[in-house]
Formats: C-alpha cells, structure tokens, sequence
C-alpha cells in the first residue's frame, strides 16, 4: 500500500535562508505524524508545501500518491486544517462560515453536514450568532468543525489545543478519536506528552533538518526527550 | 466543482460582510461627497463646471475606488481566512473574480448615489445618450476594479499596503481615467457627429483595457494569490 503522505528530499529557501534542509519521511494512511521543534524549525512551512500553499525550492511532496503541482486543488479538496488562527469571517455567523467554505469545498447536503458538525462541537444553538461575539474556545470549536465540514482523509493540526480551554480540549481531542481510524494526521504540537500519546511517529525539527524520527512502537522516549530538551528548550 | 457556486459564495460573504459592517460603502460614499463639497466650494458657485465635468467625476470615483480596493483584502487576511481560502480547492481565478464583482459592485452603490449628487451640486447635466453614459460608467468601473483588485492583491502581502496600492494603481490606471474622462465628458457636454468620434474611441479602448486585464488576471492570478 501506498504511503497517503510521502516527502522525499524537500527542502526550502526563502531568499537566504533555507528553511527547510533535505526533508524524507512518509506516513501510512490512518497514521498520526507528531511534529515537535522549537519555532522557525520549519513545521508550518512543512505542512504549506504538503497542504500546497507553498511551492517547494527542491524535492518530491506526494499526497495520495498525487503530485501537488499537478494535482493541487484535487489535494486540496482532501486536506482539512486546524490551527491556532481559526480561517474564519468575524463578519459571518456560524452557519453562514460553514455555508461559505461548504461552497468553496463543493459539499453535497451542507445543510445537514452543517447540522451535524455544529451539534457535534456543541454550538448548534449559536448558530445564527456572529463569530465575532464567540469566544476564543467557540471560535476554535468552530473552526473545527470548519476543518471536518469536507471530510477531509488528512488533517493537519497546527498547535491546536493553543488558547483552548478544557471543555473545547475535551470536544477536539473526541473528535479525533472518533475519526481516528479513516484519517491520516500530522500534529505540530509543543505539548510533548499529548503529542506522544496521539501519534503513530514521533518527529523533531530542528533549524529544518529532522534531527528525530522514530516509529511509536519503536520510541526511545529518552532519546526523545534528551534530543528535544537540547534542541528545543536549549538545554546543554 | 461549479466555480460559479464559488464565486456566487465569495460575492455573497462580501456583501453580507458590509451590509453588516457598512465600513467599505459607507466611507467610500463620505469621501466622494466630501470632494463634491470641496469642488463646489473651492471653485466658487457660479463655475460653469461643465467643461471638465467628467474629469471632475472621475477624479472623485477613481480616488474613492482606492478607498474600497485597500478595504477589499483586509476580512480575507483577518483571522488568516485567506489561508483558508487558499486552502479550499478553488481555482484562483475564481477568487478573483468573487472579489472583484465583489468590488464593481460596491463602487457602483456608491456612484448610484453619488452622480445625481453631483449633477445637483455641481449644476451638471447629461446632454447626451444616458444609457451611454450609464455604460462608459460601466466598463470604466469594470477597468478599475479589474486592475484595482489585481493590483490589492499584491500589496495585501506587504507591509506597506495602504501606500504601496495607489503607488503601483494609479499610474497603471492612467488610461482608465483618460478614457473614462474623455467619454462621459463628450456625453455630458452633448457632441453628435463627428466630434462623437473619439467618444467611441475612448469606450472601445476601454472595452479592450477591460479585456486585456481581465485575460491578464486569469492567467496569472495563480502566481499572485501564491506565495
């Protein structure tokens, strides 16, 4: 079987600066991708060349087995995002956002996708409201539900438990779990014990070069550590 | 996909967005009729303003365009919704053109409002064909919000946004103003025969502006919109 995310030999150069440095992994569908490393390592810029916001400066990024430069907007339409930005209009009310990106993405039934995407994060009964009046724990929550509105088969998560607060961790982290098995993952997180206990592989990033990289089953949690507090918190 | 549905959805946000917010219409509008106060004022009112209506016109829509072209980016880069946007799987040129009808069509509130303002203030007539007045506004404003949303779409990126897009539009608008000014001027003042001529010049050079930058666009929105 064919990897659904394969990137071989990526990297990135943004003027002088490379940011990301010959860059290898792939991921089996249904797998959970942990990315750690301290920030301007390269993990955003990863997942826009994989989500093909960002053109590669070199290397191969396979999605599905397709070719971002070919395939983009067929990629696209399989990719969903959460991030720590919630992707939504202030101006708009719940409904109307999700109505507007059901649009764009081309959803069959919104009406009822919507329904039952609002009652899972629990906002069914802010429908109507203005996202600009919803709190930062709602707006989250609802750009959760704007990620999934697609069915997208890979998710990116852009440290999304970032100003969560524990009821919206409970609803994100439930909704992972119930679309666990048919979704492919990859988490940028900081948070090294929810990080580790999602993933299938554990990966660090480093100045974007991968300076860890293991399988779960295989996780040599004190190499992990060891590399991360060095790398990332700066230890000696 | 239908890229009509799309475009249909990014009109649609943006008039919602307005009608809530009134931000864009309704600072456009303020602006075009304070230069109808300054020109009634500053010119004294017993000017015959007629001979230079249309430049008079056209100087007041093409600046209050700028108002709403620096606007038009600035809900999409909230909150990252752009990223959203981009993310989707919609053509860019699709993008495109929702913003940009998005554009043509609150400029075109405003004129609604502001020409009979102006004929009123300024004591102007259209001696000449309405309906061809009606439609040298028209493909004026396809042109400037054609050019107007191409160009807000490069500076959104950059941090000098609000300086750098009457910058690079104005002078790339320039044949735009000149077209749109020789044309409502020749209707306002009422010319037949053969000083009709250059009337007819200036709006199939318009037409062909319009054109030319509506085919410019769709090929290289992709590259703009982009990193």
């Amino acid at each position: 079987m064919s990897p659904e995310v394969e990137v071989k030999n990526l990297s990135k150069v943004f003027g002088k600066r490379k940011v990301l440095d010959d860059i290898s992994f792939e991921l089996e569908r249904g797998g959970f991708l942990s990315l750690f490393g301290p920030n301007g390592a390269g993990k955003t810029t990863l997942i826009k060349i994989i989500s093909t916001l960002i053109a590669p400066s070199s290397g191969e990024v396979r999605l599905s087995g397709m070719d971002p430069t070919k395939n983009s907007a067929a990629i696209r339409a399989k990719i969903g995002l959460i991030s720590h930005s919630p992707l939504l209009y202030l101006d708009l009310s719940a409904e109307e956002n999700l109505h507007f990106y059901g649009a764009m993405y081309g959803v069959e039934n919104v009406d009822a996708r919507i329904d039952e995407l609002l009652d899972q994060v629990e906002l069914g009964h802010r429908r109507y409201d203005l996202v600009r009046t919803f709190s930062k724990g709602m707006t989250q929550r609802l750009a959760i539900a704007r990620a999934l509105l697609h069915k997208p088969s890979v998710l990116f998560l852009d440290e999304p438990h970032t100003g969560l607060d524990p009821h919206a961790v409970d609803i994100l982290e439930s909704l992972i779990d119930s679309i666990r098995k048919n979704h492919t993952f990859i988490m940028i997180t900081h948070n090294i014990d929810r990080g580790i206990s999602l993933c299938s592989k554990a990966m660090i990033l480093y100045n974007g070069q991968i300076v860890f990289y293991q399988d779960k089953n295989e996780l040599d949690i004190d190499k992990f550590k060891s590399i991360y507090h060095q790398r990332v918190r700066g230890d000696s | 996909m239908s890229g009509g549905r799309q475009i249909g959805a990014i009109v649609k946000k943006d008039i919602i967005a307005e009608l809530r917010t009134k931000e864009m219409v309704v600072s456009m509008f303020l602006f075009v009729l304070l230069i109808m106060v300054a020109f009634h004022y500053g010119f004294g009112t017993t000017t015959d303003f007629s001979p230079f209506a249309g430049g008079l016109i056209w100087i007041a829509f093409l600046f209050t365009s700028l108002l709403g072209l620096n606007r038009s980016f600035v809900h999409e880069k909230d909150e990252g919704c752009l990223e959203g946007l981009l993310l989707s799987p919609v053509d860019r040129p699709n993008i495109f053109f929702g913003k940009m009808i998005g554009n043509f069509i609150f400029l075109t509130i405003v004129e609604i409002i502001a020409v009979p303002l102006y004929l009123v203030m300024l004591n102007l007539s259209i001696r000449g064909s309405v309906p061809m007045f009606i439609l040298a506004i028209v493909l004026s404003n396809i042109g400037i919000c054609v050019v107007g949303t191409l160009l807000s779409t490069i500076s959104i990126n950059t941090k000098m946004r609000d300086m750098l897009l009457p910058l690079i539009y104005l002078p790339i608008s320039s044949p735009i103003l000149i077209c749109a000014v020789t044309s409502t001027n020749g209707i306002m003042g009422g010319v037949t025969g053969e000083k009709f001529a250059p009337v007819i010049s200036a709006m199939k050079i318009l037409a062909a502006y319009d054109i030319m930058f509506l085919l410019v666009a769709y090929a290289l929105y992709d590259f703009v919109i982009g990193e």
